[in-house]
């Protein structure tokens, strides 16, 4: 048995040194400090720092670009139904936006990353030139044994953030019914292969489940770094940062539930007034205001409720149609909002 | 590779008439000679081409894309971005290479501005008529029972796919041909294989766990003792944007809900004879996952080293069977089995898909199940 216990032990490895990066795919994208990118690839398993080089401050002015993908799509020589806008970031520094992109629909579809400035003009940032390390996420290899052609398990990315020299990586398996959240430390090195770990949350039925982290963000709680995950249908699940270790399976605190039928998509920490707030869009319950003071203060919900549970939150009746969102800057967040038309318009917006 | 679509267009060539400015200033005026501008497009690989420019040659350090863009027409969008690409000047000719291959259907418009010399063309790439071949080849569980809290469905494609728009082509029907609502995880990301030509469709788990709100709200998505059909439109594209040859349907009848977990105890190995190629077998009492059947189960010898070959399943996945490259040596071997295999309901071995929670987290099972088998 001696060969399934290396396999168990092996979560990351494979970090190449500075070079062309070459992207099969682009799944969810961030933005890590001086100007690095952070760009998932889901095909090839792999998480990918670019230096972007685009670490000239500037300023967070009003945006409003209309109908971006056409756009983004005109930039690639395509038209609109043949790309997939598939993430934004911000760069906390120059304010430009940088949008993850699929081109075409098929498995040879090609994968880009495009950059609009803040009077929108659009490029597309050089993913085969720029500066890069990346790390391989070989889950691949240690959930699988035999052999004989079988085809190793591909996991989709849910969400990628950074936080305190670590990057973040939610996944989701297309086999197993499994939650997968991997920490890796930044600058990439072979000596640090990161940590994988299950996490499971209470429901309702007192039932447990380690369903998948579908976005989450980081605050400090009790002056402690928190790792906040929020799931489908849709509880808010509270996590140290400290607890993340290779290997270890975690039960996270469900602090809040925030309804049915629906799939949260983004989350965006804010201050107001003195008092801390988290933004959160979502697929069927539009853009929710949650109160993120004291969160240490909630205990885990272990019993049946009839409503909303938690963390209280109000609905912001104001913002609909919002698919994608992140920081634009201390009083403003960035989102990427349905049109009339059933495109998306690129707006600033102020943080309610 | 001789596939090329060669559109010419030939233009209104605002030829030799007053004098130079811009670039050209301070120049002596040349004298063009009197012709048209012409723009042409070549698909595979991709090119835009402007020939009979006089001008084109005499500019110092010139801004090709300010000169000559070409731009995709979008239906609903004005002012869209030039494409991304190289210019250069060949033997007089301004040639735009796009970074991206064209796209089959849509439109290009190509303008030329220089001085007095202009032209404008638009170009519509042919898009090939493809008879669909495309189909479901294969809809994983087989049978035609499941269980209520059934976690996930595969779909095999005959081809690769377009990604993207499952949700819009797969249906689940009640008895009545009623749509049932929002049965599937919503999930932008779908679960594809690398070729994609496999999806895996996993039933909201809110609505198969007991308690979660969506399952109270909207009830369970299937009732047990009631039928339903899953269909797959054939309007749903393949990767050559072609739709599929013909819809998928087929009905399920469905069973109570499935709480017992995975027990290799009732797992029942028939062994092979020394010197044969037949397989070895595992028999399992109940449906398992297909696409974990292929992959979380090995054969190893005595000595632990994996055995090489090839693993089938049948018997509406309640059989895995496997045959060696060479043929079996007697001996002792084992079947491993990892215990992240899942029955239809996501039922592990020695755990369920629900579990109480807030008990203590119970110490794992075993990793992996070793089977032994002897051939002689």
């Amino acid at each position: 048995m001696k060969r399934f216990a290396i396999l168990a032990g092996v979560t990351l490895a494979a970090v190449s040194a500075l070079s062309a990066a070459s992207l099969r795919s682009v799944g969810p994208i961030a933005f890590g400090p001086n100007g690095v990118l952070f760009v998932s690839d889901p095909l090839n398993g792999t998480i990918v720092a670019f230096e972007s080089g685009d670490n000239k401050a500037g300023k967070a002015g009003a945006v409003n670009v209309t109908e971006i993908q056409p756009k983004i799509a005109a930039l690639l020589g395509t038209t609109a139904d043949q790309i997939a806008v598939n993430d934004l970031a911000v760069n906390p520094i120059s304010h430009n936006i940088y949008f993850s992109v699929t081109r075409g629909k098929g498995p040879d579809a090609k994968a880009s990353v495009v950059v609009a400035d803040a009077a929108g003009k659009l490029s597309e940032f050089p993913v085969e030139t720029a500066k890069s390390t990346s790390v391989t996420l070989q889950n691949i290899v240690a959930d699988t044994i035999g052999r004989g052609g079988r085809s190793a398990r591909l996991d989709a990315i849910t969400d990628i953030g950074y936080a305190d020299g670590k990057v973040i990586v939610a996944g989701l398996s297309s086999e197993e019914f499994s939650s997968k959240l991997r920490t890796i430390a930044y600058p990439f090195s072979s000596a640090n292969r990161g940590a994988s770990i299950e996490i499971y949350h209470g429901n309702h039925g007192r039932v447990e489940t380690n369903s998948p982290v579908r976005t989450f963000t980081t605050m400090t709680v009790n002056n402690e770094l928190t790792l906040l995950a929020a799931y489908t249908c849709t509880p808010l699940v509270r996590i140290p940062m400290s607890q993340l270790k290779d290997g270890e399976k975690i039960n996270g605190a469900t602090i809040a539930e925030f309804g049915a039928g629906n799939t949260p998509l983004d989350m965006v920490v804010y201050k107001k007034d003195g008092a801390n707030f988290i933004l959160m869009n979502n697929t069927a319950r539009g853009v929710m205001k949650i109160k993120a003071d004291k969160l240490e203060g909630y205990s885990a919900i272990t019993e049946r409720v009839a409503g909303i549970a938690g963390v209280p939150y109000e609905t912001i009746a104001a913002l609909t149609g919002v698919d994608q969102m992140d920081k634009w800057d201390d009083s403003t967040a960035l989102v990427l909002v349905k049109n009339a038309g059933g495109s998306h318009d690129l707006k600033s917006i102020a943080l309610p | 590779m001789n596939r090329f679509h060669v559109i010419t267009a030939t233009l209104i060539g605002l030829m030799g008439v007053a004098l130079l400015s811009g670039p050209l200033s301070g120049q002596p005026a040349p004298q063009p000679a009197p012709g048209a501008i012409t723009i042409s497009m070549e698909s595979e690989p991709a090119r835009f081409r402007v020939t009979g420019s006089t001008f084109i040659r005499m500019i110092a350090n010139p801004n090709y894309q300010a000169i000559f863009s070409v731009s995709v027409v979008q239906p609903n969008a004005s002012e869209v971005p030039q494409m991304t690409g190289d210019y250069t000047l060949e033997q007089g000719a301004l040639v735009f290479r796009p970074k991206y291959p064209l796209q089959p259907g849509a439109t290009y418009r190509a303008v030329f501005k220089l001085s007095r010399e202009s032209a404008a063309q638009t170009f519509t790439v042919p898009k090939p008529v493809i008879v669909p071949t495309t189909v479901v080849s294969q809809v994983y569980p087989t049978g035609t029972e499941i269980p209520q809290n059934q976690l996930k469905f595969y779909i095999h494609f005959s081809g690769s796919m377009s990604k993207g728009e499952s949700s819009k082509w797969i249906h689940l029907l009640d008895e009545f041909g009623k749509e049932v609502q929002q049965p599937f995880l919503a999930f932008d990301d779908e679960l594809w294989d690398r070729e994609f030509k496999r999806i895996t469709i996993l039933f909201d788990p809110g609505r198969v766990k007991t308690g979660v709100r969506p399952n109270r709200e909207m009830g369970l998505a299937m009732e047990p003792g009631k039928r339903y059909t899953l269909v797959i439109d054939k309007e749903w594209a393949d990767a050559t944007g072609t739709p599929l040859k013909e819809t998928f349907r087929r009905t399920y009848t469905v069973a109570p809900r499935d709480n017992t977990p995975l027990d290799p105890k009732t797992w029942r190995v028939l062994s092979p004879t020394a010197g044969t190629r037949l397989s070895v077998t595992l028999d399992f009492p109940e449906t398992v996952d297909s696409a974990l059947l292929m992959r979380v189960i090995e054969v190893q010898d005595a000595a632990g080293n994996p055995v090489e070959g090839k693993v089938t399943i049948s018997r509406e996945e309640t059989r895995w069977a496997f045959v060696p490259d060479v043929p079996w040596k007697a001996g002792n071997y084992v079947v491993s089995v990892l215990s992240t295999l899942e029955d239809l309901a996501g039922n592990k071995v020695g755990r369920l898909f629900e579990v109480d929670t807030f008990e203590e987290m119970k110490a794992d099972v075993a990793r992996v199940h070793a089977l032994p088998f002897k051939v002689q």
